[in-house]
């Protein structure tokens, strides 16, 4: 286990090296800069050349990445175009913990929900249960988020009107701006969980070893819990483990439409601003946790599948 | 078992849910005095509270409220005293004396002297500020260019006579010189703070409008507390501005009861809520100062010839456009100065919709939709720029015979490509869906400052040698104004007759404002406090 974890940890500056490198080159190939950007359509040549000037932009690109790069190693992010002046860390420091928060929030509320709706449905295949479970899981997953937050607010705001307790419909603060974006977030994961609990239960409960398990007498409950479900849990560690990677970058949607300062809609409007120094360091992070992601999911194989313990 | 086990699971989770709700605060609970809570849409955050750093209008509207200028704007767009009671210009209209008012202090209690006034229009100009504003709209000042070239840092047209009179000598004569100076880039801040602090004033400012800054969470809020030496010191308490990056989450909060005023950011009301918005005594509504239009490439075939222009323009139905297509949310133009800015009140004949004409322009050129070649129009991914391309790709279709293709491109992506149309005309684009809005109700900032040949923002090359004298002799003309109206006017007939820029509409700004909110003025510039201490929420009915 050692050696895995090892090994990751040597790889990790290579990639993170290679990828600071492409999206480095993706930036500076995209047509247009940060500068550009910021003024608009108003044209003034000698101011737009002195900005370029002032912000390295005019340097050749390996210059450009070389000082990135050297400031990446010193654990310095650079400062952003468009929040001038502002340290990237600075900058989404505090929207990767919301974002992070959030996520969180809405995968335990995933989990808690998908996990036992799947094992029911599973464990009563075909039953009216089962059915009205999975219609319902298979709606959430289908609906979009940009769909669901409308009917939510509909729903919230004929109770805000009828004077009854109703949730706000947007910010950060209260611990009731919590409720609808979590709920949102979490509808569609919670969904995806669901089904895929309950065809890996399906699948595991088919096996021969709970036959033989079943005919040496063992309880039920201990079949199913013990045996049947940690094998059936696998598939979903795959799933899951990677989606919390995805956390630290926000969800762009919800986070927009709920006005949350996650970090979600930064990621995004960096690109369109050419926001270089922003758009590189959210990469980078999301690419040291997608790492950091795969090897936990490899170390709970380990933990869940004694074979796999012994390949590694 | 495992029901049982699921049921108490959602048992829990439905009671720790409303537990949350129960916890519900009051709505508007308010403690001390009035707190207006004005919705900035558009952002997650404020690039920066430097006024020579600003670069949006969501940023000027906080920069306009933190600090004071010289003059600003009254609420019928006219240049009014703020921190100089008064000014006097010199006969050969090129020095501005202006007086500052008496005792007038910063937030921090520090007297706001000529130094800071000078201290800040340099800074605006320095290039190591990093802002664009400053060069852009104070260049007339003399030796602006050198301090924005960085060869000085001591701006030579800016001389303190005493502490309180500062007098700005400028290269030209100008009719809009004070109009640019109600701009954010020439708002006054505390040379003796920046100077102190230079990285770290500007989370903080000393401020010399009047607000302060009381709170400012990034990526959420900020929270404005009067500053009570301002010489039109506000009333109410607090002032917190939401930072609401969609209009359709700003409009829900409104309609909640979380907002007073939203929408003033050039993303109202959505357009999906106009109908049922528009019976309520909240509703507001107004044309921007602002016009989409089509630019042609002037300098390469087919829209080098004035007659190709002409058909294009006489086959676009803008009533239909603006009417059918877009709701309503639009006012159609035939011409350049929109609506209400001063010069509009004088008349222009507009090429108006007329299929046989533009036929008849076509075949004037010597043309035919065949003989043509292709055309592409190019735009900016953003709003409902798709729909109104589409049209008028439709509309040349059907009255002209003409298949026009269509370019979308990502918004930095077209920024990039005009100014390679500019730099490279002959293998720029050949038409492009654009806008321009006012930085300052001034006619030349839509004329002279789009048109004129060889400016910047002229990116299509349109050239007129008589549009160019009239347009000069009207930018330089001091104290008669409606001889100056009359020669923009003159100007911008020439423009629309030769199609300069194809005008299509005026896009109307629906915002909401609580009818208890008293003491702003709403027009095509925007939500205007004429006088800060008369700006107040009454209490409801």
């Amino acid at each position: 286990m050692i050696r895995v974890i090892l090994r990751r940890l040597i790889s990790l500056p290579f990639v993170v090296l290679s990828i600071t490198i492409i999206t480095f080159m993706v930036g500076y190939l995209a047509p247009g800069d940060p500068i550009l950007s910021m003024m608009g359509s108003r044209r003034d040549p000698d101011t737009y050349e002195r900005l370029r000037h002032l912000y390295g932009l005019d340097q050749p690109w390996y210059d450009q990445y070389v000082d990135y790069a050297s400031g990446l190693l010193q654990g310095d992010l650079g400062l952003s175009y468009r929040y001038q002046g502002r340290p990237v860390l600075d900058l989404i420091g505090s929207g990767v913990l919301v974002s992070v928060q959030l996520g969180l929030a809405a995968l335990t509320l995933s989990l808690s929900i998908g996990i036992p709706v799947g094992l029911w449905s599973a464990l009563r295949q075909n039953s009216f249960v089962d059915r009205a479970g999975m219609t319902a899981m298979l709606t959430l997953y289908a609906v979009p988020s940009f769909v669901l937050i409308p009917i939510f607010r509909w729903i919230n705001y004929q109770f805000y009107t009828r004077g009854l307790p109703s949730l706000p419909q947007a910010g950060w603060g209260r611990p009731e701006h919590w409720i609808m974006p979590v709920i949102v977030l979490a509808a569609a994961s919670m969904g995806y969980i669901a089904r895929l609990t309950r065809v890996s239960m399906l699948e595991v409960l088919k096996e021969d070893y709970l036959r033989t398990a079943q005919a040496k007498g063992l309880r039920n409950r201990r079949i199913r819990w013990i045996h049947a479900f940690r094998n059936a849990l696998i598939p979903i560690v795959t799933v899951i483990s990677p989606s919390i990677a995805f956390l630290v970058t926000g969800t762009f949607v919800v986070e927009t439409l709920f006005s949350i300062p996650g970090i979600g809609y930064l990621s995004v409007q960096s690109i369109s601003q050419r926001d270089y120094p922003v758009i590189q360091s959210t990469t980078v992070i999301l690419a040291v946790a997608v790492l950091f992601m795969n090897l936990v999911t490899d170390l709970l194989y380990m933990l869940l599948d004694p074979r796999i313990r012994v390949e590694g | 078992m495992t029901s049982s086990r699921l049921r108490l699971l959602l048992s829990v989770l439905l009671l720790v849910m409303f537990t949350f709700v129960l916890t519900l605060h009051p709505i508007s609970a308010q403690d001390e005095g009035v707190n207006l809570r004005w919705s900035i849409e558009g952002i997650n955050d404020l690039a920066s509270l430097d006024p020579a750093k600003a670069s949006d209008s969501q940023g000027f509207t906080v920069i306009g409220l933190l600090y004071g200028g010289l003059v600003r704007l009254d609420g019928d767009l006219n240049v009014i005293p703020d921190l100089a009671e008064s000014w006097t210009v010199s006969d050969d209209g090129l020095t501005y004396t202006f007086t500052l008012r008496e005792g007038t202090l910063f937030s921090d209690g520090s007297p706001i002297t000529a130094a800071d006034v000078i201290w800040s229009l340099t800074h605006a100009l320095d290039p190591n500020t990093g802002g664009w504003t400053g060069p852009f709209y104070l260049s007339n000042i003399v030796g602006a260019n050198d301090v924005a070239e960085g060869t000085t840092t001591e701006l030579a047209g800016a001389v303190a006579v005493d502490d309180r009179t500062v007098e700005l000598s400028i290269s030209q004569p100008s009719a809009y010189f004070l109009s640019q100076l109600t701009f954010g880039s020439a708002k006054v801040v505390s040379k003796a703070q920046a100077e102190a602090d230079p990285t770290g004033w500007e989370s903080s400012p000393v401020t010399s409008g009047p607000f302060q800054v009381q709170e400012w969470n990034h990526g959420q809020n900020i929270i404005l507390v009067p500053n009570t030496n301002y010489w039109q010191a506000p009333t109410i308490a607090t002032l917190t501005m939401p930072f609401i990056q969609d209009s359709e989450t700003a409009y829900q909060l409104y309609i909640t009861g979380e907002l007073d005023i939203m929408g003033s950011q050039q993303n109202g009301i959505p357009a999906v809520h106009v109908p049922e918005s528009e019976t309520l005594p909240d509703f507001r509504s107004t044309p921007l100062f602002a016009v989409r239009y089509v630019g042609f490439n002037n300098m390469i075939p087919p829209f080098d010839n004035v007659n190709v222009r002409r058909a294009f323009a006489l086959a676009i139905d803008k009533a239909t456009l603006a009417n059918d297509v877009l709701g309503g949310t639009v006012v159609p133009t035939d011409r350049i100065l929109p609506l209400g800015i001063p010069g509009s009140e004088l008349p222009i004949t507009g090429l108006s919709f007329d299929p046989d004409a533009a036929k008849a322009a076509l075949a004037e050129a010597g043309l035919t939709p065949e003989t043509l070649g292709p055309v592409t129009l190019t735009y900016g991914v953003e709003g409902e720029n798709e729909r109104v391309v589409t049209v008028l790709q439709a509309m040349w279709q059907e009255n002209l015979g003409v298949s026009v293709t269509l370019e979308p491109l990502e918004l930095t992506t077209f920024s990039a490509r005009l100014n390679e149309t500019y730099e490279t005309p002959e293998t720029g684009i050949q038409a492009y869906y654009s806008v321009w809005g006012a930085d300052y109700p001034d006619p030349q900032n839509f004329i002279s400052q789009q048109l004129r040949t060889g400016v910047g923002n002229n990116n299509g090359h349109y050239s007129n040698a008589e549009f160019d004298a009239l347009v000069d002799e009207a930018d330089v003309l001091t104290g008669d104004v409606a001889q100056r109206m009359s020669l923009y006017n003159q100007a911008e007939q020439i423009a629309v007759d030769e199609v300069g820029w194809l005008p299509l509409f005026n896009p109307r700004l629906n915002i909401l404002v609580r009818p208890e909110v008293e003491g702003i003025v709403f027009n095509g510039q925007g939500l205007i406090i004429p006088d800060y201490s008369a700006l107040t929420v009454a209490p409801a009915m």
